[in-house]
């Protein structure tokens, strides 16, 4: 026994070690501004001492919680439009392509995300706008009189939200698709199955790690994206962040800020939770 | 009852359930399957044995419908299959890796085929139970795969396809995976398993031992060819290639030159220069053409002292190693005077209980135990 746990305290102090940039960035960017935004959100500015005040306002004030479930409700479709679009691509790129051209399809979508965000999204209003490419080329086609506006719609920030978590989707179920043996598939095909239900008994439960570890990735990312709605949805988009950012910034409302944010974190946790109840995988199954 | 039996089979031949002609499969820098014809009695457990890259595989894949032939057609039971797709064949294939699917359980994995034909969910939970019943797996349905041993997993690979009543079972050796140990039992539990089904196997193996012990009719495959089909014992007695000599079974393979010829007996000197006396085969040779003789280690006569009866070969010849390995341990003897070496089963009786390195052997054989093919530069690449 004893000459076990000597040899083995090397290790663990190099393990430690390994895991203190982790511990250090959990700690001081995740843990403590959360404990700190908790604080925020139940003290009273000017008294002191303790308060719900501020989350009795969320609750009060319609705006605020319809706002907060439309972002959700929203989050939860760009999710699943999401997949919808990039399990086919993953498909594709994973199992129907071999060799050089695997490589090249996957790095396309991965080439656009070496732009910042922002001027992808400034690139689709430039696409989108009223004088913008696709309503002059559509008035130069003669499909239209006037210029239309695309801009500034639920369904422009729809597209927004998707186009920028492809990528988010299509990686972790290329990894998960790579892994299925086709020797499943032709099994499937062998003993009488048709495309449809091969992919839904053999390659869905097989992918299902890698979909629902895509969708959580792609609900967080949307759920707190702010840049996207904000651009692409103009003044109506009423995204719940562009909330957190107004109290926080221009209302200099600190605690009213804090107390959304911990709202919006506890709505991501509950639905991340509810959609793995839902399908059955278990949280270190999917991330592993 | 066996001779009846007998009779019954030879009376009406059984219908053929498989027929190839001329199949042919090109890739794009070579070909994998060339002018390859057989056809497959109902009922028989056929083998194509062959080296890896022969294009056994490409084979059994066309059989099963994933790749189509170049030319040539294929029929089961009389109707070309070229234009149905593999989910239509009445065609099931055990996988290499027998491709079970992990995510579901047992008693799913068998009643997927079924599930795919719409058969009522009683009468797939009562085919699978009897299925799973004859592979002598009855209790294993609510079983993850995971939890199965790898003779488990075989079993159940074969009630997948079994469960269907196919007309032809393709099986990609599925046995390669296993040990020795269970390899040995699962060659007896398949056979076991064909006879009770009454199901047409066809069988894809590099292993010899798996299909002399398997099958009613093999066929040797190389480079794409059938260099000979016939049963077990034809291919080890009467084989008509010296690749099918050197790929079935073991043998002493010498090359050498034509000294002299009377009829079908020819006496050639061996490279390492022994002499011998085997049987032309495959034709007719001229005087000094090169050929390969093919003796099998258990077709030598072996004794310590100068034997009575007098055989066409005979050499005098000391040990040079033993190699132990229980009932077929061999012995690796040098001829005196000139070197050559040969290789013999050691005869398990007591006089050779205390053999050892350097004693002297006498080793006979007659003419018709060496045989003669023209020689094969290809079995010499293989060899060095």
């Amino acid at each position: 026994m004893s000459t076990i746990s000597r040899s083995r305290s090397p290790i663990k102090l190099g393990m430690w070690l390994l895991l203190a940039p982790l511990c250090l960035w959990l700690l001081l960017l995740i843990i403590l501004p959360h404990l700190e935004l908790l604080t925020y959100s139940l003290s009273a500015p000017d008294e002191g001492g303790f308060t719900f005040e501020f989350y009795g306002e969320f609750f009060g004030e319609s705006l605020y919680w319809r706002t907060f479930l439309r972002t959700a409700v929203m989050s939860i479709l760009a999710t699943i439009l999401t997949l919808l679009i990039g399990f086919p691509v993953a498909f594709f790129i994973a199992k129907m392509i071999k060799g050089r051209s695997k490589g090249i399809l996957f790095a396309m979508c991965l080439i656009p995300f070496w732009v910042s965000e922002l001027v992808r999204t400034f690139g689709w209003m430039i696409l989108l706008r009223e004088s913008g490419v696709i309503s002059t080329a559509l008035q130069w086609l003669g499909f239209i009189d006037s210029g239309v506006e695309l801009l500034y719609t639920d369904a422009t920030i729809m597209l927004g939200l998707v186009y920028s978590a492809m990528l988010f989707m299509v990686v972790p179920l290329v990894s998960t698709l790579d892994s299925l043996d086709d020797s499943y598939i032709e099994a499937g095909y062998d003993l009488g199955g048709n495309n449809w239900n091969i992919l839904r008994e053999i390659v869905i439960p097989h992918a299902m790690p890698g979909i629902v570890s895509g969708c959580i990735i792609v609900f967080m990312l949307s759920l707190g994206n702010y840049l996207t709605p904000v651009l692409l949805g103009g003044k109506d988009s009423l995204w719940f962040t562009e909330q957190i950012y107004t109290q926080f910034i221009t209302r200099f409302n600190w605690e009213q800020g804090s107390a959304f944010g911990i709202l919006l974190l506890i709505l991501s946790s509950l639905i991340v939770w509810l959609g793995l109840k839902v399908t059955g995988q278990s949280f270190t199954k999917t991330m592993g | 009852m066996g001779i009846i039996f007998l009779s019954d089979d030879i009376m009406q031949t059984p219908p053929i359930d498989l027929a190839c002609e001329n199949i042919c499969k090109h890739f794009a820098q070579f070909t994998a399957v060339n002018d390859v014809s057989f056809t497959i009695p109902k009922g028989s457990f056929f083998s194509i044995l062959g080296p890896s890259g022969c294009g056994k595989t490409t084979l059994l894949r066309m059989l099963a419908g994933f790749e189509s032939p170049s030319t040539g057609d294929i029929k089961i039971k009389q109707t070309s299959v070229l234009n149905v797709p593999p989910n239509k064949r009445p065609v099931n294939m055990v996988f290499q890796h027998l491709a079970l699917f992990p995510t579901m359980d047992v008693a799913q994995n068998v009643g997927y085929g079924l599930r795919r034909q719409g058969v009522a969910k009683a009468e797939i939970a009562e085919r699978v139970a009897a299925v799973l019943q004859r592979v002598g797996l009855p209790d294993s349905g609510k079983k993850q795969v995971s939890q199965l041993s790898g003779g488990q997993r075989q079993r159940i690979a074969l009630a997948r396809c079994l469960v269907l009543n196919p007309t032809l079972l393709l099986l990609d050796e599925p046995l390669g995976a296993l040990d020795l140990k269970l390899r040995e039992q699962m060659k007896i539990e398949l056979k076991q398993l064909q006879k009770e089904f009454g199901t047409t196997f066809v069988y894809i193996t590099h292993d010899q031992s798996e299909a002399l012990v398997m099958s009613d009719q093999i066929a040797v495959m190389n480079h794409g060819k059938f260099e000979q089909v016939g049963t077990p014992h034809e291919l080890y007695y009467e084989p008509k290639t010296a690749f099918v000599a050197s790929f079935v079974g073991d043998s002493n393979r010498w090359s050498g030159r034509v000294t002299q010829q009377t009829g079908e007996t020819l006496q050639v000197t061996t490279k390492d220069g022994l002499t011998l006396q085997g049987v032309a085969q495959g034709g007719t040779f001229d005087d000094a053409s090169e050929v390969d003789i093919f003796v099998r280690p258990e077709a030598i006569h072996v004794s310590r002292l100068v034997p009575q009866i007098r055989l066409d070969n005979q050499l005098e010849c000391t040990v040079n190693n033993i190699l132990f390995d229980g009932a077929k341990s061999q012995i690796i003897a040098i001829e005196e005077k000139s070197g050559g070496r040969i290789m013999v089963a050691m005869p398990q009786t007591a006089d050779f209980k205390d053999l050892k390195i350097t004693d002297t052997l006498y080793l006979t054989f007659s003419t018709e135990q060496a045989l003669c093919f023209s020689h094969s530069q290809e079995l010499d690449d293989v060899d060095h």
